[in-house]
């Protein structure tokens, strides 16, 4: 394995205009802010946070599907810029959230897992042929399964397509986006389970996003937390969900809820206030919602704290 | 007094193969029933039958189906319109596939309570932006003017989950409401929909893969396998003496924080859901069931664990307690 990280983000940020109307100025919606951080090759990043905190602008920016409003990608050294899009294909594929509407339901499943070795342009038709059944193959499809519709398949059907179709041209890096959460838990443990397997035989590195914290505790090497556009920690798996350093990490492990009837449901103190991306708090961006905040917290911004393998970034760690 | 929903063998058709073989459940006022199962089982099927939004070639039929003592197997379409969005409100599985995408948030927020309650703009508005607000969505100005594709997903789904509100209905028919949520916003939610209850005696089936949220907020669950409800008990029964089989496979599948053992293999029911072709005799999850046998090519009873507690299976009932001993 090489030293070369899989993936490198550099200080990448991402900023939407919102118009509120024909006339009104527009609002500017900070989706990432100056993130940087790396994946080493055949590790997993975990990647958890407040829904809207800018996890799919993050990996969409990685997978070259969307400029950045500034900052660089590295993909296995290289800057995503320099890539053209089938050089960036075989080093790295999605396979997105949505298994329904990220299938094109006027396509057979074949045709669908072929494409991305059809764009190339220069693989012969018996070598797509093949390499179909091989990738339907290894997620466990039948070959008369290859020749159904996407609306013909079970939703846990449609996302192992989707994954065939992100390994096709077998790439280096694939990138999750809530693979597994429209999935039932026995359908979702055969696909991580595959996943796995698939990390392990073909030394793959996974971006892995999810709202599932004990899926990514699971398959995880590391894990990421954002809020509101912002890493604020990151450390290994192990460490991170063992003593959670940030106020919102820890607010998070608290809210889930584990499979015991009677204990209903938590409440965390976080308050009813979402944030707004278009009006980031001064200080800390999280201390109005912090049930720790003090005083500093809402003018001063806090700095980078190392722990075991990564950082937070919070006033209390720095104490 | 009658339920406020009441669906006795519920079966839904396309072309020649059932999506639906037999589906009964019942959601008083103020109860939380959550409704779960194998992906393609037939839960989303279910619902929207029940909402009389099966797509085009889908047929219905049942032996009973009542809405708050009134039976609408008849009911036109024009009535049937009258009371979605209204009384009974549903929030569908993909929010990306209902929502129009040409049209803005607040707009189409605001068009149920002016087509259902003839509100006024200035009043539609002001109950959208309550409503946002209420799903934890903040600077509703901001949000109400977005096109749904300007949404992260979990805005969108917040967005379907107040439109569903937006008349005070008396029966939410939940489809996956908070799967694309964090878990904090998540539970937000499901306090949300637990203070409409005691608020309102608001009556919730919940379709959800998520078996957390389903321990800690249903009263009832039922669990569908292959288009028919296999077994159906209260919360903490269901849990602690699951008696079909399907069900236990289900449990032991959950992920627990904390528990999980990196690096080696997740627990998963082997095998696939089958085809079931028309015709079919016996319990459909034979193939795949460790204790499967004779009798489970014969018409399977529906055996009673418990008061309030059955299964559609051959073992005597209480066998698991025996299983674990
Ligand atoms: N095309 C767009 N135009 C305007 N704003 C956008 C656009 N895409 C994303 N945003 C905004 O950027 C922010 C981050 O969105 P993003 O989809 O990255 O969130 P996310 O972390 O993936 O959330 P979720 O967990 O809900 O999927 C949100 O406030 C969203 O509304
Ligand atoms: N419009 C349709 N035409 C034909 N078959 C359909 C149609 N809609 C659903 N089905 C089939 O009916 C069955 C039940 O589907 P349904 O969507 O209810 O599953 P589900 O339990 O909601 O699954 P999931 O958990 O994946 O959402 C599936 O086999 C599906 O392929
Ligand atoms: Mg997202
Ligand atoms: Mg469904």
């Amino acid at each position: 394995m090489s030293d070369i990280p899989a993936i490198e983000v550099r200080g990448l940020r991402r900023v939407f205009d919102v118009r509120q109307g024909l006339f009104a100025k527009p609002r500017q919606v900070v989706a990432v802010d100056d993130v940087s951080f790396s994946v080493p090759a055949g590790s997993v990043l975990g990647i958890v946070g407040e829904s809207g905190c800018g996890k799919t602008t993050l990996a969409r920016m990685i997978l070259g599907l969307l400029p950045p409003s500034s900052g660089d990608v590295l993909i296995d050294g290289q800057r995503l810029g320099d890539l053209d899009r089938r050089a960036r294909a075989r080093l790295i594929q999605p396979v997105f959230q949505d298994p329904f509407s990220s299938l094109n339901p006027r396509r057979r499943v074949r045709d669908i897992v072929a494409m991305p070795l059809v764009a190339q342009g220069n693989i012969a038709g018996d070598e797509v042929k093949r390499r179909v059944g091989e990738a339907l193959e290894r997620v466990g499809l039948s070959a008369e399964q290859g020749s159904r519709y996407p609306s013909q398949l079970s939703g846990g059907q449609r996302q192992r397509v989707a994954i065939a179709r992100a390994l096709v041209l077998r790439p280096r890096i694939v990138v999750c986006d809530e693979p597994t959460s429209a999935l039932d838990v026995s359908v979702q443990a055969q696909i991580l389970n595959l996943l796995a397997e698939l990390r392990k035989d073909l030394g793959l590195t996974y971006l892995f996003i999810s709202h599932n914290l004990a899926v990514v505790e699971h398959v995880a090497s590391e894990v990421a937390v954002m809020y509101l556009g912002r890493i604020v920690e990151r450390n290994e798996s192990e460490a991170l969900f063992a003593h959670p350093q940030h106020p919102y990490t820890r607010a998070l492990l608290d809210s889930v809820l584990t499979p015991e009837p009677g204990l209903g449901v938590p409440d965390v103190g976080l308050g009813d206030t979402m944030p707004d991306p278009a009006n980031i708090p001064p200080g800390c961006r999280f201390h109005p919602r912090c049930p720790l905040a003090f005083e500093r917290c809402s003018h001063e911004t806090p700095k980078l704290t190392p722990n075991e393998a990564g950082f937070v970034e919070c006033l209390l760690a720095e104490e | 007094m009658s339920a406020l929903l009441d669906v006795r063998n519920l079966r839904v058709t396309f072309g020649g193969t059932a999506a639906v073989r037999g589906a009964s459940l019942t959601v008083e006022k103020g109860e939380t029933h959550c409704l779960v199962g194998e992906s393609g089982c037939g839960k989303s099927v279910t619902a929207l039958a029940l909402m009389g939004l099966l797509a085009r070639g889908g047929k219905r039929e049942a032996d009973a189906l009542s809405f708050a003592g009134q039976d609408i197997r008849n009911l036109g379409e024009r009535d049937m319109s009258r009371l979605r969005g209204d009384r009974m409100a549903m929030i569908v599985q993909e929010p990306m596939t209902s929502l129009n995408p040409a049209d803005t948030v607040g707009s189409q927020l605001t068009e149920v309570l002016r087509r259902h309650r003839g509100a006024s703009r200035a009043q539609a508005v002001d109950r959208a932006a309550e409503l946002l607000g209420r799903v934890g969505i903040t600077a509703p100005g901001l949000r109400l003017g977005q096109y749904p594709h300007q949404l992260s997903g979990g805005l969108r789904q917040r967005v379907m989950i107040a439109m569903a509100l937006m008349c005070d209905p008396e029966l939410l028919i939940a489809d996956e409401p908070t799967t694309a949520l964090d878990v904090t916003v998540q539970a937000q939610i499901l306090r949300l929909l637990a203070e409409l209850q005691a608020e309102f005696g608001l009556g919730i089936l919940l379709i959800t893969h998520d078996l957390g949220v389903v321990a800690r907020i249903a009263d009832r669950v039922s669990v569908m396998y292959a288009g028919e409800v296999v077994e159906s008990a209260p919360t903490a029964e269901l849990f602690a003496a699951p008696q079909h089989p399907y069900t236990r496979g289900l449990l032991t599948c959950v992920p627990v924080p904390g528990k999980v053992k990196r690096g080696e293999p997740l627990g998963s029911i082997p095998g696939v859901v089958p085809r079931i072709p028309p015709g079919f005799v016996g319990c459909s999850f034979r193939d795949r069931c460790a204790y499967a046998h004779a009798a489970c090519k014969h018409d399977i009873p529906r055996q009673h664990a418990g008061p309030d507690h059955e299964a559609l299976c051959t073992l005597p009932p209480g066998w698991t307690d025996r299983a674990a001993a």
